[in-house]
């Protein structure tokens, strides 16, 4: 087999299901029989998919164009909810507050993972111990994750201002504050999305062949030529993983921001876009508008993995 | 328990999770967010007649087919341990009603009414805070009393006036009855007024006396400049808790006489919420609200000498042992006021047995009812009847919340509630409470059009 029907070619039309084609290409890779096995077993996925969000999300779109409270007979809208979410200052500011936060929080989380894993990745005695320590958050619900931060975070007796009150900080007011609330969510955001990003890496890790390090190491590379010219391009795969589930993660934040700032109330700060799809739905009997509101963040999720999935060919590495 | 009041600081947002969870799925992708939320905050317990109970009653008069409701309400375990002794009162009296109890939190009570309204699998019986009403008495989905009490020609007239007007619409039509009331007043610490040699509140006081009170009560006792002790605490983050009072007290309201406009863009008005910036940020004699965002209630630490709050803190504070006094809220500028707000049991349109969900909304209602629920101290009573003789002496101060229903102003209640209260509670909040970016009159005048709006489309 040559290179390149080695390569999975998943991505190289629509994000999904693309087992043994590229545009216009003649048939490669799996040979039929083994396609049919592939559909077999992804089967189950894709009835649950197509059920529970394919249909919400068509049913959505319907919504979207009505003005309903959900409990009375809806109206037809047509464009309405749209044109009046594009004029919402809160709605507006919620989209602004998700930029920033998917902007910060998923550049320094991977970051901050890909440090940890490479920490982690070491053969020193009790380092499964240490790992579990790290892996805590992920098996921590967010509400008692964000009643710890809010601790964290007080501003008369936290944890964070006594710490920075040690070297002269004077205390600031965290998540109360509108300059600090979107960093301190973001802060607590990190620490608890940490290990899930690690557990890739660590596994993208272990997968290099020691003797790539061997032959870079006969050549002359030193630790920091070999983490630059043979781990990272090696881990690119892990790297495109973690960060897209990381995008399409942040873009829907809503539980760190439910929980962490001011519960059920977060200011104009803080309000996040669904945020306001619930709000909207849920608390203001404006279902058409949160459905609208729903598929400007489906297009934006859409768009984004799109754009994503079209830079890997630059900078990705399969082995 | 009522709206925003006793700030949801400590959400379970289970159903919300899951809501939201499909929701964001039906956006594209897997969501990263919290695999460990599962359907916690609600439980259920079931509440059936013991067997071989005595006559069924006269005055509940249920005589038809055994029936089985289920009654949804939210609430802390207090409340809701209360609820079902209440319940199991009612089965006792009606062995041919079983009832069960459904509780929830605040958050996901709204989120599975809605979606059982919506799906035609609502409670038979629900709790409903007064202010939200009409956003359901508009929608249809309520059952209208209106021939039961005409056919039992009931005495509306047992129940506090205000507190019956937020479960009748202004057609007439009686959406359930209130079942027992929110009202603000003055707590005050005992300890910490006599250790200052000064005479407790009463009802000559006026807005003068409690800043020049508060000042002297408010104390850095360990010289870092941040006061220790604060004169006034309250909460800044609903209108009921402080400012709606204050409003009225300055001779201003929240809305207009007909309820299409925003009254708020009136010197009386703006001159209410100005008192209670000033009080954070001028006088300084309530802490900023960010102090004790995470910590809860400063009077109930200890670290405060008053609290303008309401009747559902009474339990709370004897439990936190504060030796306390409760006094009516200081008269304002224009006349005494403050603030009630009723919660009530309403029935679902498409139950199954109305006679029976009647008869439990009548129950609840009931002397016999109120005395059990007066007996926690969380809630006012509603019936007169109970208000006017064994009220008065459940708890110290209890006489104080009875004669301040003479002269509290109901919460404001209309269709589009939610959506006011959160777009003008955020522009307070913000640039007035939590920092004095703007007077309140800046404020009001920056969000006064979106309330406006808001009301317009609710029309």
């Amino acid at each position: 087999m040559t290179d390149d029907a080695r390569r999975p070619t998943y991505g190289s039309g629509w994000i999904g299901l693309r087992f043994s084609r590229i545009r216009g290409g003649r048939p490669r890779g799996p040979r039929a029989g083994e396609e049919k096995w592939a559909w077999l077993f992804i089967g189950p996925a894709v009835v649950g998919l197509v059920l529970l969000s394919a249909a919400p999300i068509v049913a959505t779109f319907a919504i979207s164009l009505t003005h309903w409270d959900l409990l009375t007979a809806p109206d037809p809208a047509g464009f309405d909810n749209y044109t009046k979410l594009l004029n919402d200052p809160r709605f507006l500011t919620a989209f602004r507050n998700t930029a920033f936060y998917t902007i910060v929080s998923v550049p320094l989380g991977m970051a901050l993972s890909l440090g940890l894993a490479l920490a982690l990745n070491q053969a020193i005695s009790g380092i499964s111990w240490i790992r579990t320590m790290y892996f805590l958050p992920i098996v921590t619900s967010t509400i008692a994750i964000g009643l710890v931060w809010s601790w964290i975070y007080s501003p008369s007796s936290g944890l964070l201002n006594q710490l920075l009150g040690a070297f002269g900080v004077p205390p600031q007011r965290w998540v109360a504050d509108p300059f600090w609330a979107m960093p301190a969510i973001i802060g607590m955001s990190v620490w608890q999305g940490l290990p899930a990003n690690t557990i890739i890496f660590l596994a993208g890790l272990q997968a290099i062949p020691s003797s790539y390090y061997d032959a870079a190491s006969v050549d002359g590379a030193g630790r920091w030529a070999r983490l630059r010219y043979v781990t990272l391009p090696l881990l690119t795969p892990s790297l495109f993983f973690t960060g897209l589930l990381s995008l399409i993660g942040s873009v829907q934040v809503f539980d760190q921001v439910f929980v962490l700032a001011n519960p059920g109330k977060p200011t104009s700060a803080t309000i996040t876009m669904v945020y306001f799809i619930y709000e909207a739905g849920f608390r203001n009997f404006k279902m058409g508008y949160a459905s609208a509101a729903s598929w400007i963040l489906f297009l934006i999720v859409a768009v984004l993995t799109f754009i994503y999935f079209r830079s890997q060919n630059r900078w990705v590495h399969y082995q | 328990m009522g709206t925003f009041k006793r700030s949801p600081r400590t959400p379970l947002p289970g159903a919300t999770m899951a809501v939201i969870a499909l929701i964001a799925a039906a956006c594209g992708g897997s969501a990263t967010g919290s695999p460990a939320v599962s359907a916690a905050g609600s439980a259920s317990a079931s509440v059936s007649a013991p067997s071989g109970s005595p006559s069924g009653s006269a005055d509940t008069g249920y005589s038809g087919p055994p029936a089985s409701l289920e009654y949804s309400i939210w609430g802390d375990p207090a409340e809701i341990k209360n609820q079902q002794a209440v319940v199991e009162a009612f089965t006792a009296a009606n062995p041919t009603i079983k009832v069960n109890v459904t509780v929830s939190d605040w958050e996901p009570y709204w989120d599975k009414l809605q979606t059982g309204l919506a799906g035609g699998a609502a409670p038979d019986v629900f709790a409903m805070d007064g202010p939200l009403g009409p956003d359901y008495q508009t929608r249809d989905v309520l059952l209208d009393l209106t021939p039961y009490i005409q056919g039992e020609s009931y005495d509306l007239g047992q129940l506090d006036a205000n507190a019956v007007k937020d479960f009748t619409t202004a057609d007439g039509a009686q959406f359930g009855l209130p079942r027992d009331l929110n009202v603000i007043a003055l707590y005050y610490n005992k300890t910490m007024f006599d250790a200052a040699s000064i005479a407790y509140p009463d009802g000559t006081w006026d807005w003068a006396k409690l800043v020049e009170v508060a000042k002297q009560l408010t104390k850095d006792t360990n010289g870092d400049g941040t006061p220790d002790q604060w004169g006034v605490y309250t909460e800044t983050t609903d209108m009921e808790n402080a400012w709606s009072s204050f409003v009225w007290q300055a001779g201003g309201d929240i809305l207009s006489a007909d309820g299409t406009k925003s009254a708020l863009d009136t010197d009386q008005a703006a001159q209410g919420i100005q008192f209670l910036q000033d009080l954070i940020w001028k006088d300084k004699v309530s802490p900023d609200p960010a102090i004790f965002a995470e910590t809860g209630d400063a009077f109930e630490q200890g670290k405060a000498a008053m609290e303008i709050n309401g009747s559902w803190l009474v339990a709370t504070h004897e439990a936190a042992g504060l030796q306390f006094g409760i006094a009516p809220l200081p008269k304002g500028p224009a006349s005494q006021a403050t603030s009630v707000n009723p919660t009530g049991a309403v029935v679902y349109k498409g139950t199954k047995s109305p006679d029976a969900a009647w008869a439990l909304v009548k129950y609840l209602a009931s002397p016999v009812a109120q005395e059990k629920i007066m007996a926690l101290k969380a809630s006012v009573p509603v019936n007169k009847q109970i208000l006017s003789t064994t009220y008065a002496s459940a708890f110290d101060g209890a006489q104080v919340f009875a004669d301040a229903l003479g002269y509290a102003h109901l919460k404001p209640s209309f269709k589009g509630y939610n959506d006011f209260n959160t777009t003008l509670q955020t522009e307070l909040d913000e640039n007035v409470f939590n920092a004095p970016n703007k007077t309140a009159k800046e404020a009001i005048a920056a969000v006064n059009p979106q309330l406006n709006q808001i009301l317009a489309d609710n029309q």
